[in-house]
């Protein structure tokens, strides 16, 4: 069995698909990273084997000093919170952090984002799938988070699905306690027109997800988390331009696989491919990797 | 700390030949022998059989490669050779033998020999012995996909029973799809449940001569199976829907944290899930772990060989 991240048995270029030099190039930056939530940084070192194997350039970790069950992180201990700090900074050129907030605790929210963002090494904030209080992104009382977020230049990413169930059934009708919906993004997004919004997971039911948010020029969609569902690329950059698009591996509980393959199926240039992969996610970064001199 | 990641890979012969020399010297490699052209095949890797397609139409969505000749051309793209076909009208249709004549006949038409066809039959319903009979005797069919999620039957029913038993008499192959779509993403109007898989080691530690896959078989769909069925029974299960990075490597050691035990190698087989998956998600799985020469011949098509007969 191969020991090295860049030992194949096999040539992949002789099924079709793209070498290890070839995601190289493509300059892979992942927008959903999950490699510390289970396991913290030994875990997510022990990832790296993949991250390294599958050619992705840079991860932005969405669990950065908090947990679906605990988004603030105040039940984590300062010496594990000043660890993480201390390993972002020193991997500054791989691994990027989103630290999670909480829109049913607004000003907690801030001053967290006062911590890690302001005066930490942190790039944006990320809503997780629900939390403790039920509170969408999309209530008033959040916007003093986004309007923090926009002063900060902070990455704003919003997970997004539309569960099927309740009665009647819908999508959407099984969605837990605070998780949103797509069309939550789209109306944090109309009242904050000059912010730009990552509506994660495209919806999980794509074709209803990508429609929501198609007006708002401002929100961007990533579409990890979900099955791979051959023609959901070509579907989404026919609605709203190759340029809208944000690329998520999901890892390590989904495989680089799923996540690489929604894109390899679909007809794109290899110009539609560079700024899905990466190019866009840079652009939208850049403000804030500036600020705080991070690599591009 | 991992080196430069920009150093440069080693280029196989087969590359290095297609990128840079074929252009220049291609009257010479048009004299080359077929025996040439055989080697470097085989230096490349086998062909795949892929075990889990579907043909025609899946009833919610227009798919890009919905038309056999297309998947036939986008899965000869990537050295899939041999496909094993059931036919999405079968989940949610009642006559299963309008749908299995129909799939025998695009089998045989249509992928010049690619598509082996794999009929449906339904145990919970009526007369399904004849639908039977005639998939094998008829469509010579070497084997049965199953629904039953989609058909309303748990895998205690008695007819269930009844068609294993069968199907171990006519040495056909039963493949039983635990999903076709995330349950989240269904269609309103559709409530399907989950297929328990436990009364599975029962019935066949008493029918040891059935072959038996699963199909899309998630981990959290297996629940507390796993160990039970790789150790108590011969069944098999395809790779479609194992998540994880390097979720097949992971899955063979026993570490792939949404699987309750283990699944040796020798039980897994490659699947797609095409075309309502692009058949690239399976395909970079079997690159995606760091996986031995041996390891791959068996996932890309010894398993599926041996387990068709």
């Amino acid at each position: 069995m191969p020991s090295s991240p860049r030992e194949f048995s096999l040539n992949p270029a002789a099924y079709g698909l793209p070498t290890r030099d070839d995601l190289v190039k493509l300059r892979i930056w992942d927008m959903h990273y999950h490699g510390f939530l289970s396991g913290g940084i030994p875990a997510h070192e022990e990832n790296l084997f993949y991250v390294e194997r599958m050619g992705i350039e840079r991860m932005l970790s969405l669990d950065i000093g908090g947990s679906p069950e605990d988004p603030l992180g105040t039940t984590i201990s300062p010496e594990k919170k000043r660890e993480m700090r201390e390993y972002l900074q020193k991997h500054a050129d791989r691994v990027s952090g989103l630290i999670p907030v909480d829109p049913g605790q607004p000003v907690e929210s801030c001053r967290k984002m006062e911590e890690w963002i302001a005066h930490g090494p942190c790039i944006g904030i990320k809503y997780y799938g629900g939390n403790p209080m039920g509170v969408p992104c999309s209530d008033p009382n959040n916007d003093v988070i986004i309007r923090l977020a926009a002063e900060m230049k902070a990455l704003i990413y919003i997970h997004t699905w539309l569960q099927v169930g309740g009665n009647p059934r819908r999508p959407g009708g099984k969605n837990q306690p605070g998780e949103a919906t797509p069309l939550d993004v789209a109306q944090l997004a109309a009242r904050f027109p000059n912010v730009n919004f990552v509506c994660g997971h495209s919806g999980g039911n794509w074709e209803l997800g990508v429609r929501y948010v198609r007006p708002m020029k401002n929100v961007y969609i990533e579409f990890s988390g979900s099955d791979p569902h051959s023609g959901q690329i070509d579907f989404t950059v026919a609605e709203v331009g190759a340029e809208r698009l944000i690329w998520g591996g999901h890892g390590p509980h989904r495989s680089y696989s799923t996540e690489l393959a929604k894109v390899l199926d679909a007809d794109l240039t290899h110009e539609q491919r560079l700024a899905i992969f990466g190019g866009n996610l840079r652009r939208l970064a850049e403000p804030i990797f500036r600020e705080k001199g991070y690599k591009l | 700390m991992l080196p430069d990641r920009n150093d440069g890979q080693a280029i196989d012969r087969r590359r290095f030949v297609q990128t840079l020399l074929l252009p220049a010297v291609l009257p010479v490699a048009a004299a080359l022998t077929s025996a040439t052209a055989a080697a470097e095949q085989s230096a490349a890797g086998p062909d795949i059989i892929d075990c889990n397609v579907h043909l025609f139409d899946w009833p919610f969505r227009k798919l890009k490669y919905a038309r056999t000749e297309a998947l036939a051309a986008k899965l000869r793209q990537h050295r899939i050779t041999k496909a094993w076909a059931g036919n999405f009208e079968a989940v949610l249709h009642r006559q299963f033998d309008a749908a299995n004549r129909r799939l025998a006949e695009e089998c045989r038409s249509k992928g010049e020999g690619m598509f082996v066809p794999i009929g449906s039959v339904n145990p919970g319903g009526p007369d399904w012995e004849e639908d039977l009979r005639r998939c094998h005797e008829e469509y010579r069919m070497p084997g049965v996909r199953l629904y039953p999620a989609y058909h309303g039957y748990r895998l205690d029913h008695a007819d269930f029973a009844k068609l294993l038993a069968e199907t171990a008499k006519r040495g056909l192959l039963v493949q039983i799809v635990l999903r076709m779509e995330d349950e989240r993403c269904h269609h309103p109007a559709l409530v399907v449940g989950a297929v328990d898989v436990g009364p599975l080691v029962e019935l066949l530690k008493q029918l040891p001569q059935a072959r038996v896959q699963l199909i899309n078989s998630a981990g959290p769909l297996l629940g507390k199976n796993v160990a039970a069925l790789v150790q108590e029974t011969q069944i098999t299960f395809d790779i479609a829907a194992v998540e994880g990075n390097g979720g097949v490597g992971r899955l063979i050691e026993g570490q792939l944290y949404n699987y309750a035990g283990a699944i040796p190698v020798e039980r897994l087989v490659f699947g797609s899930h095409a075309p309502f998956f692009p058949c690239e998600s399976a395909l970079m799985k079997l690159f995606e772990s760091p996986l031995d020469l041996a390891q791959l011949e068996k996932l890309m098509h010894a398993n599926a060989r041996r387990l068709m007969g």
